[in-house]
């Protein structure tokens, strides 16, 4: 709240918005400074103010926007609600059903890692309203508010024993056809724009967030007196111009969306520089820091540095598989952009 | 923006992707001829005053053609000249230049021992392609000296490289005179000139090699789409597909940061552009590696063109600086901050 106070909450957002309106010279600067500042990252807020605020920039209803926005400036906060059991790469499988029935539909199905589902105030919810012709065609989005009855949540334990992600059970929950976004059956559309503010925009805040805390490196090479070890240093010295290429591609992803052209794949090759400069990141502090790093250890769950090299090493996972895996994103790479043809898609046992 | 989409343009015309390893001569007299030898100088100095990130537009497009023009070693060399303030032949030699006489600046490390008498000993490596030149700029212990080669005690030797693209010879001096005749400018001059040169050096270094790397994964994934095994194109195979795309994003971001740190590349530090050029390098590497590899047997025969995109790759990893120097500097400096 004190970031919002300050105007450095949502430096991303449009300027008619408090806080919003920045540059984007700006909001680097932002993002470097509250790295290097050791500034926790605005984990919870995270899905509201970029997926959720870009999918009702773009898709929204004026009504919906003049509801939800607002609140989430005041702190209210978001999850999403895509993956499933069985639709994980595959997110067009999901199998969540919504039925229409007057002014509301009745939803019943599972979600599964719902990052900090169980703080959330609303729930942006992939469901399908129908299963004939293609599968991404009986897709609709909508806005749930995760206290509504029939709502429950189940943390999962993760490997770092943190409890990020959640399953979100759904048994006959009631959500008013006012808060669909888009029209019904064309929800993957809507889909597409809140995965793409998150490799666009959420990218660059990330990097720029990771060339901050290289300094976090840089303290754990002298307090183990690494600074004249060669090799220590030719590797410090690999991965600080990895993490510099990886914020000069969100930048010049951003020109180019803004610029009007970006292409397809842009945004998948922004995801695994950051993805892969991040896992070397952690990477290096587990090698550098040693046995104190295997030692479990009190953490700050959320943010880039936990205070644990270990445990950032095991959250760096959270990048190269959520939000579309790196093998995803390879795929698309190739597919989409190098147009390299895709496997026929039948195949026989 | 506009100016530079128009030279990566015409550079394409004159240098065309079907054409790789344009023979030298004519590729150098068409360099010329094109005014891209000027291309960083000061209108006032008869150049075209255009940015250094030009310059670099022009490299990259060079390098995908794997050119045999030596157009960095005398865009250097052109530099130190044109920054020399005191060298009373200055413009006398911008002049030369400018017409196409090529005079090369060395681009490996020398090693020379001053005598007592004046006279030097010693090699300096590095010097591309110096049968076309009747002088070269050596930089050598904190100096800049412009050697004829005709000179008594100096004679070249070229060194037979693996890379078929270029040519390059030592400088052996055997009581040579380094004097007050052949100084072009030393002490804090040298310093900074030493230091601007440098900055030019990483940036066309790491342009030609991130053009030939995208050349190189273009014709790879060509290859692949057209190599028919198993009854389906190789380019359906998941797992070559994604090595593909690892090339890709590896390529594109060394790109995204070589034009970033081209743009006022004044303020960027010598060691963070070392840097550049180290990881532009090192992706060239491993695109070429990957090449041969995924072109099977034909990537390791003569007539096909992979072996010739390896062996510049290689070349340029150990130019002005290999990857194990800049790495450690970048280290250093970002320890330091």
């Amino acid at each position: 709240m004190k970031l919002v106070g300050a105007g450095y909450a949502v430096p991303h957002w449009p300027e008619q918005w408090p806080g919003g309106g920045r540059s984007l010279a700006e909001q680097k600067v932002i993002y470097e400074e509250l790295a290097r500042a050791d500034s926790p990252r605005l984990l919870l807020s995270f899905v509201s103010t970029y997926h959720a605020a870009s999918t009702l920039m773009e898709c929204g209803s004026d009504e919906q926007r003049a509801r939800y926005l607002p609140a989430i400036l005041r702190g209210e906060t978001w999850c999403q609600g895509f993956s499933e059991p069985g639709a994980g790469s595959d997110l067009a499988a999901i199998k969540t059903k919504a039925e229409l029935r007057g002014d509301h539909y009745v939803v019943s199905g599972q979600k599964v890692w719902s990052t900090m589902a169980q703080y959330a105030d609303k729930c942006l919810l992939l469901v399908r309203t129908s299963s004939d012709g293609p599968k991404q065609a009986g897709i609709t989005f909508l806005l749930m508010d995760m206290k509504a009855k029939g709502v429950s949540v189940r943390p999962i334990n993760q490997i770092q024993g943190d409890e990020e992600f959640c399953e979100i059970f759904l048994d006959d929950v009631e959500v008013p056809v006012s808060d669909r976004v888009g029209e019904e059956g064309k929800g993957w559309v809507v889909a597409q724009t809140t995965l793409s503010s998150e490799r666009g925009l959420t990218l660059m805040e990330l990097s720029y967030r990771m060339k901050g805390a290289l300094n976090r490196a840089a303290d754990l090479i002298r307090q183990n007196k690494r600074q004249d070890d060669v090799g220590v240093l030719r590797e410090f010295g690999k991965l600080v111009t990895q993490v510099d290429a990886a914020c000069a591609i969100a930048d010049k992803f951003l020109e180019n969306r803004i610029g009007g052209v970006e292409r397809i794949g842009d945004a998948s090759i922004v995801k695994n520089s950051y993805s892969s400069a991040l896992r070397a990141y952690a990477a290096f502090g587990v090698n550098v820091g040693g046995i104190e790093e295997q030692y479990r250890a009190p953490i700050t769950f959320g943010d880039l540095n936990t205070g644990n090299w270990m445990a950032d090493f095991m959250n760096s996972y959270a990048w190269t598989i959520a939000g579309g895996s790196e093998e995803v994103q390879r795929n698309i790479i190739a597919e989409r952009m190098l147009e390299m043809p895709r496997e026929p898609k039948s195949w026989v046992l | 923006m506009i100016e530079l989409a128009e030279l990566h343009d015409s550079a394409q015309k004159a240098f065309p992707a079907d054409k790789l390893m344009p023979e030298r001569d004519t590729s150098w007299a068409l360099a010329a001829e094109m005014g891209w030898l000027m291309i960083e100088l000061p209108e006032d100095q008869g150049g075209l005053g255009l940015t250094r990130q030009a310059a670099a537009a022009i490299h990259y497009e060079l390098g995908k053609v794997l050119s045999s023009a030596p157009l960095i070693p005398a865009m250097l060399a052109l530099r130190g000249i044109a920054g020399a303030a005191d060298f009373a032949a200055r413009d006398e030699w911008i002049e030369r230049i400018c017409c196409g006489e090529y005079v090369p600046l060395n681009m490996l490390p020398a090693r020379i021992e001053a005598g007592a008498d004046g006279k030097s000993n010693g090699t300096v490596p590095g010097l591309f392609d110096a049968d076309m030149a009747s002088h070269v700029l050596v930089g050598c212990g904190g100096a800049y000296h412009l050697v004829p080669l005709d000179a008594p005690g100096v004679r070249l030797v070229e060194r037979k490289l693996w890379d078929q693209s270029r040519r390059v010879f030592d400088l052996v001096l055997e009581e040579a005179r380094l004097d007050a005749n052949t100084l072009v400018a030393d002490g804090a001059l040298a310093a900074s000139l030493h230091d601007d040169i440098a900055r030019s050096a990483h940036l066309f270094l790491a342009a030609d090699s991130l053009g030939g790397a995208t050349a190189a994964l273009e014709m790879t994934i060509d290859f692949l789409k057209m190599r028919k095994q198993f009854d389906r194109p190789l380019a359906m195979f998941q797992a070559l597909k994604h090595r593909c795309a690892d090339l890709k994003t590896q390529v594109v971001a060394a790109e995204a940061l070589l034009w970033s740190r081209a743009t006022g590349a004044e303020q960027v530090s010598v060691t963070d552009l070392g840097a550049m050029k180290a990881l532009a390098t090192d992706v060239y590497r491993r695109v070429t590696e990957e090449m041969i590899q995924l072109h099977g047997g034909i990537g390791l025969t003569d007539e096909h063109p992979c072996h010739q995109f390896m062996k510049r790759a290689m070349l340029n990893l150990q130019l002005c600086g290999g990857l194990d120097h800049w790495r450690e500097a970048a280290g250093r400096a970002a320890l330091r901050q």
